[in-house]
């Protein structure tokens, strides 16, 4: 099989250029069909239970993703003036009119009704329909909102400096165009208030854009930079050009596949040419390495290239598949974006293997023999690091105890760092802290209750109604579409025996069966229930008594609010009425606004479940999880009333529920991933032994590296978590390399001395290169505006530095333990 | 001499165009008058059940069951509305009284027996959902006629095509709506509202019964394009003429309206 492949490219170049060049045409074109995908909702499956649920509660309760835009007061005055508040009108009427935008449902002090008394008369009014023009009629406004429940802190912040408009979109992949349109409106205003947008669905629409911008630069100028190393390393473009070429089919033909087979562009897959680039550049520098030391004393290409290819053919294949196998972990993680680019990822080694093995050789054949002429040179270029290098060696075993103290001490210092890392992620954060997103997240969570929201449903099960119900429409032989939500089932048989009644005149049976579904009407209206609005009351201030929660917003708000102003109008009678039917008077009352369908955001139609709101200063999951665990502690103390239970949905929840299922999947990939490359490593060297010294390069690069993010209190997230696949992929590399090679070495100069001085020639060197390349062509990450391309920037870095360093100075001392014993 | 003539001519063509824009006023001003009557002044009291259905985009329904009562002080002015809630059973005898008056803002109280307590309600903004449906207030009692300017722009055998404007544009969400009037009965069977030039609103008549010879609707419906949602009203059991006492439309009547007026 290797025999035939090598014949194949070395007899036949430019079957392998046209079948390259092919491939990589075909699926360069997939590309175009890219679709981006930045919704942290597809971190879970679609049928994932708390995923479904949450879509059911956005449903059932016409929850729309919202874009909050703040409107921030200069030098601190309030937003209750005549020119502010004229901003937020105008701004509000034009937001309206924004295609792709709910104007139904929109939320500014312009758009919401009042509810107020008029010496001692009720009175239902817009509460800011236009702007007024004097100071005087502006604290009129503020002493309205001051009396709102559901709008003080949410429309206006407590400290009145700041006001918002909630502005729902048909669609959140329209983010950011929505976005882009609402500035355009900001900067007509030629108001001089500082304005703000943010939420959660331009976050992460925008991150989206810019996740693309960033592939189209970020990955190109990586490239450039390694190109620029390798030409610094082995002078000579033409030589060099061939990682180039066999990274960029690599990426090409991996994306192209990718988004051929109908995947969309997650930012776990906008990562993969990141990551395969450098894997695909490493398997060619060690041929590279080896063919230009070789070159210098044989200058036969044929039988170089074959006797390069050979000493390095297995060593490559077993790296090749042990990063397989590290990334192809990844897919035991329960989440779909991760799985898919833990997949793409594994198949792109292999193909960079193959391509390594099979284009190399074949474009090596087809430079001509001037060409490569100036590699004989490369000995002066590289000498520094062929000078440092056996000094290096000499060190390794010079001080090989001082040196094993201090792995020590690093794995230890590293436990303890590891034992301090912080899981926690938040979309936002994957944007610069100078980010105009990240900016707008700080200042309008300083003003108000919270721009990160959750929602804590409670309901029932309903079980014993419907069957209620059912016996009754059997009884009355009448016909009801069952899809629909229990209360209108009810409603549609109630109607259609009142017709029946109405046809025939008087008919005891039926009236006793109107009466009995008007019943269980009233039963399944749980949330009409004054002592069921008082559990509603007393989760609201449990969740408040977190100290996590801003601001919550619920029907028992809304109920305590009409109910004052159809009574006296003070607060005495901010109170749940104490009647059922007072409670469902008072809802009536509600719904007799310019606004009735903001009820349907609160309760469900029948009332039998209801939502309270959250309003949240912070999104991340660690606060979340605390506000979950909490509340679950107040209902086992406190337990809802009887058939009542609470279920949680929104953004926010969702994240902390990926969150979860990712470092548990993380941890299992890990793991198994492990497993395998250990037995891998076993089975390769044929012993025990040698296994265990191959696996130290990545434990402690793992360790070490998850020390550091302890030690840093970098969160442990998303980017972070799949750099454990990275790392296990690379550092095995260098040991399978070392430890390969050194028995190589060993066995043909049979003395232990003699295998290791060579070994710190050309072996060293290319391991040395291959970490400086990676190292340092990835740090043009480093000024990418998002932070998962940082954090992948910085870590490859690292993990290079880490990796090379354990095997040039840990691996020798292990290995020439015992007197070569082990070798 | 010519220019003379000239002028002449041209002030009596205008004289004749204002007289023209004057019948043409009136004219519209009486069938709008007519629409009115035939819609909320037949009879000089009357009685009907009221069955509504809101539905909403998603086919959710919510019903209410209401008895309404109405006399004119006026016939065409000023007339006293009351509206007694059967349904939901726990709004049960919740009541709606309103004292409409052509010249002056109207009053207008609410009954609430569950919280034992009856309350005026301001002159505001007639135009807020009737308990949460797709009617507005003004649908109710009537919307008055001195708000809209009138024209008719369209008339064939069988009716007449109006479009109202809003004299103060800034009050109503609307900007015009249009109004299709039947020429045998003269009920409004079709109502559309503008926002723009954007239909979002409708209002129909979708049956109509001679009762004691007042064309009487039987069934109508109101949908908002906006929203998705739509009320359907079942009228039953009209009365006319049953001499209605005009105590009955007073703030004492609300906690205990007559029993011997609710029929089945």
């Amino acid at each position: 099989m290797k025999e035939q492949l090598f014949n194949f490219a070395i007899n036949k170049p430019k079957w392998v250029f046209g079948l390259v060049l092919t491939f990589s045409l075909i699926c360069g074109g997939l590309i175009f069909n890219i679709q981006i995908d930045t919704d942290p909702e597809n971190m879970l499956p679609s049928d994932q239970p708390e995923r479904v649920f949450h879509n059911q509660v956005k449903e059932q309760f016409q929850l729309h993703d919202m874009i909050v835009v703040g409107l921030v007061t200069n030098n601190k005055s309030s937003v209750y003036q005549p020119e502010t508040l004229k901003s937020i009108a105008t701004l509000s009427q034009e937001i309206e009119k924004i295609n792709g935008v709910i104007a139904l449902d929109l939320m500014s002090l312009q758009s919401v009704d009042n509810i107020t008394q008029d010496n001692g008369a009720l009175r239902f009014e817009w509460l800011m329909r236009s702007a007024p023009d004097s100071i005087a009629g502006s604290e009129q406004i503020k002493a309205a909102v001051d009396r709102l429940p559901l709008f003080r802190n949410t429309l206006v912040s407590a400290d009145d400096n700041a006001a918002a408009i909630y502005v729902p979109i048909k669609d959140k992949d329209e983010s950011y165009r929505i976005s882009k349109e609402i500035e355009s409106l900001i900067s007509q205003l030629e108001s001089e208030e500082d304005f703000h947008i943010t939420g959660l669905p331009v976050a992460e629409d925008t991150f989206g854009f810019e996740m693309f911008v960033q592939m189209g630069i970020s990955a190109p100028l990586a490239a450039a930079m390694i190109f620029v190393l390798l030409f610094v390393f082995f002078r000579n473009l033409k030589f060099i050009a061939a990682p180039m070429i066999i990274a960029m089919a690599t990426v090409i033909i991996i994306m192209g596949l990718m988004i051929g087979m109908g995947f969309t562009v997650h930012i776990m897959s906008s990562m993969i040419p990141i990551f395969l680039m450098p894997i695909a550049v490493v398997d060619s520098v060690h041929i590279m390495s080896e063919f230009a030391d070789k070159f210098k004393h044989n200058s036969n290409k044929q039988l170089v290239i074959k006797q390069v290819v050979n000493a390095l053919y297995k060593p490559m294949l077993f790296t090749s598949l042990t990063s397989a196998v590290g990334f192809a972990s990844l897919m035991l993680t329960p989440i779909p974006p991760v799985q898919v680019f833990g997949a793409f990822v594994a198949v792109g080694i292999l193909l960079a293997f193959i391509l390594t093995i099979i284009f190399l050789p074949a474009y090596l054949m087809s430079l001509k023999d001037d060409a490569l002429k100036s590699l004989s040179k490369v000995q002066t270029t590289a000498s520094k690091l062929e000078t440092v290098l056996p000094k290096i060696g000499k060190i390794s075993f010079g001080y090989a105890k001082w040196l094993v103290a201090g792995f020590v001490l690093l794995v230890a210092l590293s436990a303890w760092g590891i034992s301090k890392i912080e899981i926690n992620d938040n979309p936002t954060r994957w944007f610069k802290s100078d980010h105009k997103i990240r900016v707008a997240d700080q200042v309008l969570n300083q003003h108000f209750a919270g721009t990160y929201d959750a929602y804590l449903v409670l309901q029932t099960d309903l079980e014993a109604e419907r069957s209620n119900l059912d016996e009754i429409i059997k009884a009355n032989g009448v016909a009801i579409n069952q899809e629909l939500p229990l209360g209108t089932m009810i409603n549609e048989a109630l109607q259609k025996l009142e017709e029946e009644l109405f046809e025939k005149g008087d008919d005891q049976k039926i009236e006793n069966a109107i009466e009995s579904l008007e019943q269980l009407k009233t039963n399944v209206a749980l949330f009409q229930n004054p002592e069921n609005l008082k559990a509603v009351e007393l989760v609201q201030q449990a969740l408040i008594d977190t100290g996590l929660v801003g601001k919550t917003m619920s029907l028992a708000d809304a109920v305590k609010t009409v109910t004052r102003e159809l009574k006296s109008g003070d607060d005495k009678d901010y109170r749940l009425p104490r009647s059922q039917s007072g409670v469902a008077e008072a809802l009536l009352q509600y719904q007799s606004s310019h606004r009735p369908h903001d009820l349907w955001h609160l309760t469900s139609k029948d009332y039998a479940s209801t939502v309270i709101w959250l309003q949240m200063k912070s999104g991340d999951n660690q606060d979340m999880t605390r506000i979950v665990e909490a509340m679950q502690e107040y209902f086992d103390k406190n337990p809802l009333p009887e058939n009542i239970s609470a279920k949680w949905a929104g953004k926010t929840y969702l994240n902390k529920v990926w969150q979860d299922e990712m470092v548990q999947g993380m941890l299992t990939s890990l793991l198994s991933a492990f497993a395998v490359v250990f037995i891998m490593m076993v089975l390769l060297f044929r012993s025990v032994w040698l296994g265990l010294i191959a696996m130290l390069p990545l434990t402690i690069t793992i360790t070490a590296i998850y020390g550091l993010i302890g030690w840093m209190g970098k969160d442990y997230d998303m980017p972070i978590a799949v750099l454990s696949a990275l790392t296990l992929g690379l550092s095995v590399d260098f040991a399978i390399h070392f430890v390969q090679r050194s028995r190589d070495l060993y066995k043909s100069t049979g003395s232990v001395s003699k295998a290791f001085s060579l070994m710190f020639k050309e072996p060293a060197t290319a391991i040395s290169r291959n970490a400086i390349v990676i190292a340092i062509g990835f740090t043009p990450l480093l000024v990418a505006p998002l932070m998962p391309y940082v954090t992948v920037g910085f870590f490859l870095a690292t993990i290079m530095a880490v990796s090379a360093v354990v095997t040039l100075f840990l691996l020798p001392i292990c290995l020439k333990a015992r007197g070569g014993k082990l070798l | 001499m010519k220019l003379i003539i000239k002028l002449v001519t041209i002030f009596s063509l205008m004289g004749m165009a204002t007289g023209k824009t004057l019948d043409a006023n009136n004219k519209v001003m009486q069938i709008v008058k007519d629409a009115y009557q035939a819609c909320y002044y037949a009879g000089d009291d009357a009685q009907r059940k009221a069955r509504m259905q809101i539905i909403d985009s998603k086919g959710e329904k919510q019903l209410r069951q209401f008895n309404i009562f109405k006399k004119d002080v006026v016939d065409g002015g000023n007339q006293d509305f009351l509206v007694v809630f059967e349904k939901p059973s726990d709004v049960k005898n919740m009541v709606f009284l309103v004292n409409k008056k052509v010249e002056a803002e109207d009053e207008r109280w609410l009954y609430f027996p569950g919280l034992d307590l009856d309350k005026r309600v301001a002159a505001s903004d007639k135009r807020t959902s009737f308990v949460g449906s797709d009617y507005y207030y003004e649908d109710i009692s009537g919307r008055n006629i001195n708000l809209d300017k009138f024209e008719l722009i369209n008339e064939t055998d069988k009716e007449y095509q109006i479009k109202a404007t809003p004299k103060d544009p800034s009050q109503v969400e609307f900007s015009y709506y249009k109004m299709v009037i039947d020429k045998s009965t003269m009920l409004p069977m079709s109502m559309e509202y503008f926002k723009g030039e954007a239909l979002y609103r409708k209002a129909e008549i979708l049956e109509v019964k001679n009762v004691d010879g007042y064309p009487t609707v039987f069934k109508s419906k109101i949908s908002n394009f906006e929203s998705g949602s739509h009320t359907l009203v079942q009228f039953r059991a009209p009365n006319y003429n049953i001499g209605l006492a005009a105590d009955l439309f007073t703030e004492r009547s609300l906690r205990n309206p007559p029993a011997s007026l609710f029929k089945k």
